[in-house]
């Protein structure tokens, strides 16, 4: 390590090649554009050792020797007023989830066989995910007490105990970083213990930086946080390979990706579809994806009369993802409430127009998108037509959110990040 | 006189791959052809051999007493053709014994009647120039796929000639009354209706192998004294099952061959006692009451009605988009694409997308290739946009849009010789492809 680079230990959930959503992409890309500037130290539950990236030290749990960290014992109480119940939680539902339930020898019942051994993570989300959480903030914690840093950086709820932790013990400053909100998956009337523990991992940090002004807002709204706290990072983008595929078939093909949550508004996007396919019928509307409404899209879709036009892909991997990508004429966006929603960035490098909801985070960045409020079907159904019938109108939109890129970039989130550092005295 | 009539239904599909949105407007294939291969084989060797080879003996040792009847959809004749001719052999062996009846039914196992009367008239009738060329038999007795019915369907077939119609005993519609007579439907006047005895078929196709059933274990000598109660009492009893239903419904270690190699010798034991063919059963007695079936009936799931093809809105979408393609490939008049959508009609394409549970769902579940109904729905529908754009494409090539002369195109787009080019381009490959239709309609007419 630089001696003169200040050090940041970093707290992740989700980390490649082991991730769920776009937070291990995001705590990736960020803290390698960081590994420039600092030195960095990223701590997650479960790493793949022969996964290397760049200059970022990567610590997994599930990769170290327990017994050998000096400070660790296991917590068999639950912090704060949280309590726990064996039950089967994944906020990040995906089809591939199984539902794994915690063995009693993950946390109780084998007293010695953890405090010897690993870190036994097979899924990062279900199963009892509280009791993962508590276990990691253990374990960072043990971690932390062994080496050297200037700042705690936390990533999302699931690292907030971890993070708490650590300031306690070391009196660092804590810093987390919002790239979503439980008001964000489960809607502004949710509570619950992920919502507790965000309002008090929140209160605790002494900067948070969420990945939007529309994050911040709702950090604002329903946490009661004041916003002098705050300094917004937007997410940047790494600049995939895109290219022009070859479309097998004649119609347009508007496309939406993401998980099939509430959150990303996919029954709106089915009332989209019906709506532009009442005016112009040669128009292919795909869904990739998968989530608890998939079931729901395919009835809702055939109830419609509309199943010969719109299609779903279950989940695909991103070689096919590029590959959907490359063959797209419009990217729709119809998030409920999305903190960023970097996918968008993806389909401007592909000279895809977009056409995105105002409560997304990326709209602030990608300000060549068409946008729209998520519920008003028929001004997002008005954009898709123009973009899908005027090509000078198209390669407008198209060459505008192009010129945006240029501002998406990890690095300058890095600089910002760092700058924000410095403005608080966190580091030198 | 009390008569055993048995038809057994012999049905394959053309089962569809899991064919995903990057398929469309590609030229992958619609179909599995190795898991029908796989399929067929695993059935043939199971069942069908097996099984004909027990009847061929059978018939022989009862010296023309034992009769039984059967349907063969056209797909599974065609996989029969392609996989197994063996198998298609011993049905023929079967049929030079005289003591086989074949049934028509419509060629793909569709549910045409429902959607389209003109398709099913086609289906029939291809499906009778199929039985007659195999088995030199012209089926004068229908069913429908998986015993569809209502009264305009015994009307229809009346005016298409058909002394009768197998279809199920419904409880709800006998109301008390037995099955074991010959019926006359509601409003048809010649046609004769064979009703499925559905406890006593059951309890072959179902119940056998059922340790949980306190019949258990059912021998020919215990259903033979089920059977011979009906005498005096009834005319006929129909025992109608899928022919899978020995050597792969029920496995051959549950002693369903035991069971068939005894059964007609028991049967026999009584002196009112035959066996007859569902054409047999209709000359030799009268209707004796009318079975009126106003609404659909069919004999799939507890519910013996349309529901295992027609109860949630994927499987409704599913069959009103591809009847809806029915003037458009008939229009194209490509054999290759006919084939297809007659194909894609397959009864079970629709039943794989079923979302009823508990033990009908079981049923669904046991046959259905895809991992879930949604699956079902999603691939199929895939395949269907395929047809739908290759099938646009070639209305496209024999009905060109207008085409405009060539020298107003250059007046649209002055200076731009690329965009020129291809503009010109397109304009002559369709009239060059215009000629082309044009000649074909004339060779063709």
């Amino acid at each position: 390590m630089e001696e003169n680079l200040p050090k940041v230990l970093m707290l992740g959930w989700e980390f490649p090649p082991i991730i769920n959503g776009g937070l291990g992409v995001a705590c990736h890309d960020l803290s390698s554009a960081m590994s420039k500037f600092a030195d960095i130290t990223m701590v997650v539950p479960k790493s793949s050792l022969d996964f290397k990236t760049g200059k970022v030290k990567l610590v997994g749990a599930n990769n170290m020797d327990l017994g050998a960290l000096p400070n660790y014992s296991l917590t068999t109480k639950m912090p704060f007023n949280l309590h726990s119940i064996p039950v089967d939680l994944d906020p990040y539902y995906t089809s591939s989830s199984t539902g794994e339930n915690v063995s009693a020898d993950f946390f109780n019942g084998n007293k010695n066989g953890l405090k010897a051994g690993q870190f036994d993570i097979e899924n990062l989300y279900g199963g009892d995910v509280i009791k993962k959480v508590v276990q990691f903030s253990d374990i960072a914690a043990a971690y932390a007490s062994t080496v050297d840093f200037d700042v705690i950086h936390a990533h999302d709820w699931m690292t907030m105990i971890a993070g708490m932790k650590i300031k306690e013990q070391t009196g660092k400053p804590l810093v987390m970083h919002i790239h979503s909100l439980e008001v964000d998956r489960s809607g502004p009337q949710s509570k619950g213990w992920v919502y507790d523990l965000e309002k008090k991992g929140m209160e605790s940090a002494d900067m948070l930086m969420p990945v939007s002004n529309f994050t911040a807002e709702n950090i604002h709204q329903y946490y009661g946080i004041s916003k002098n706290k705050m300094s917004v990072i937007h997410n940047g983008s790494v600049t995939v390979p895109s290219y022009k595929g070859k479309k097998t078939f004649k119609e347009k093909t508007v496309l939406f990706v993401g998980r099939l949550t509430r959150q990303k508004g996919p029954e709106r996007f089915l009332d989209i579809a019906a709506r532009v396919l009442e005016k112009d019928p040669n128009v292919r509307f795909v869904m990739a994806g998968t989530g608890d409404y998939f079931k729901s899209m395919l009835e809702q879709s055939s109830y419609r009369h509309i199943g010969n036009r719109f299609h779903m892909t279950g989940f695909l991997n991103s070689e096919k993802l590029r590959q959907l990508f490359s063959i797209t004429d419009v990217y729709c966006m119809p998030s409920v409430s999305e903190p960023f929603g970097l996918s968008a960035v993806e389909a401007a490098q592909f000279g895809i127009p977009c056409v995105i909801s105002k409560q997304s985070g990326v709209s602030e960045v990608l300000k060549g998108a068409l946008t729209f409020d998520h519920w008003d079907v028929n001004k997002a159904a008005d954009h898709i037509l123009s973009l899908i019938n005027d090509s000078v109108f198209r390669e407008k939109i198209v060459a505008d959110a192009y010129q945006n890129l240029d501002n998406i970039t990890w690095d300058i989130s890095a600089q910002k990040i760092m700058r924000s550092y410095s403005s608080y005295n966190f580091i030198q | 006189m009390t008569s055993i009539c048995f038809y057994f239904q012999v049905h394959q599909p053309f089962r569809i791959r899991n064919y995903s949105f990057f398929d469309i407007g590609t030229n992958n294939p619609y179909e599995d052809d190795i898991k029908n291969e796989e399929i067929l084989h695993k059935v043939s060797d199971k069942c069908y051999l097996k099984t004909n080879q027990k009847m061929l003996e059978l018939i022989k040792r009862h010296e023309g007493k034992f009769k039984i009847s059967y349907s063969i959809s056209g797909t599974a004749m065609e996989q029969f053709e392609k996989y197994r001719p063996d198998v298609l052999q011993s049905f023929i062996d079967l049929a030079n014994t005289g003591c086989v009846e074949f049934l028509a039914e419509t060629y793909s196992h569709s549910l045409s009647f429902v959607y389209s009367k003109k398709e099913f008239v086609r289906q029939v009738k291809k499906h009778g120039k199929m039985i007659k060329k195999y088995f030199n038999q012209e089926p004068k007795i229908f069913r429908n796929t998986e015993l569809i019915y209502n009264n305009e369907l015994a009307v229809f077939l009346e005016g298409m000639g058909y002394q009768g119609v197998v279809c199920e005993g419904v409880d709800r519609l006998l109301n008390g009354r037995s099955p074991n007579f010959v019926y006359k439907p509601q409003g048809a006047d010649k046609t004769k209706l064979l009703l499925k005895n559905h406890l006593l078929s059951d309890d072959i196709a179902f119940r056998f192998s059922d340790r949980g059933w306190k019949e258990f274990p059912l021998t020919a000598d215990k259903f033979s004294t089920w059977a011979h109660a009906v005498a005096g009492q009834g005319e006929t009893i129909n025992l109608f099952m899928d022919y899978e239903t020995f050597g792969e419904h029920q496995w051959e270690s549950t002693g369903i061959f035991n069971f068939l190699d005894h059964l007609p010798a028991q049967i026999l034991k009584h002196p009112d006692f035959d066996f007859k063919t569902p054409s047999e059963v209709i000359a030799s007695y009268p209707a004796r009451d009318t079975y009126d079936a106003h609404n659909f009936i069919s004999w799939a799931d507890t519910e013996r009605d349309l529901s295992a093809w027609l109860s949630n809105s994927m499987q409704h979408e599913a069959l009103k988009q591809i009847y809806s393609l029915e003037d458009t490939v008939k229009a194209c008049g490509n054999n290759e694409i006919l084939k297809i959508w007659e194909r894609l009609q397959t009864s079970d394409h629709f039943y794989y997308m079923c979302t009823k549970f508990w033990n009908d769902g079981d049923v669904h579940k046991y046959f259905s290739p895809f991992e879930s109904p949604y699956d079902a729905y999603m691939y199929y529908m895939n395949v269907f946009s395929d047809l739908e754009c290759k099938l646009r494409d070639m209305i496209e090539k024999i009905q060109p849009i207008t085409v405009q002369q060539p020298n107003q195109i250059n007046l649209e787009f002055p200076g731009d010789a690329q965009a020129l080019g291809i503009v010109i381009g397109n304009i002559e490959h369709a009239m060059v492809e215009e000629n082309n239709s044009k000649s074909s309609q004339l060779a063709v007419a």
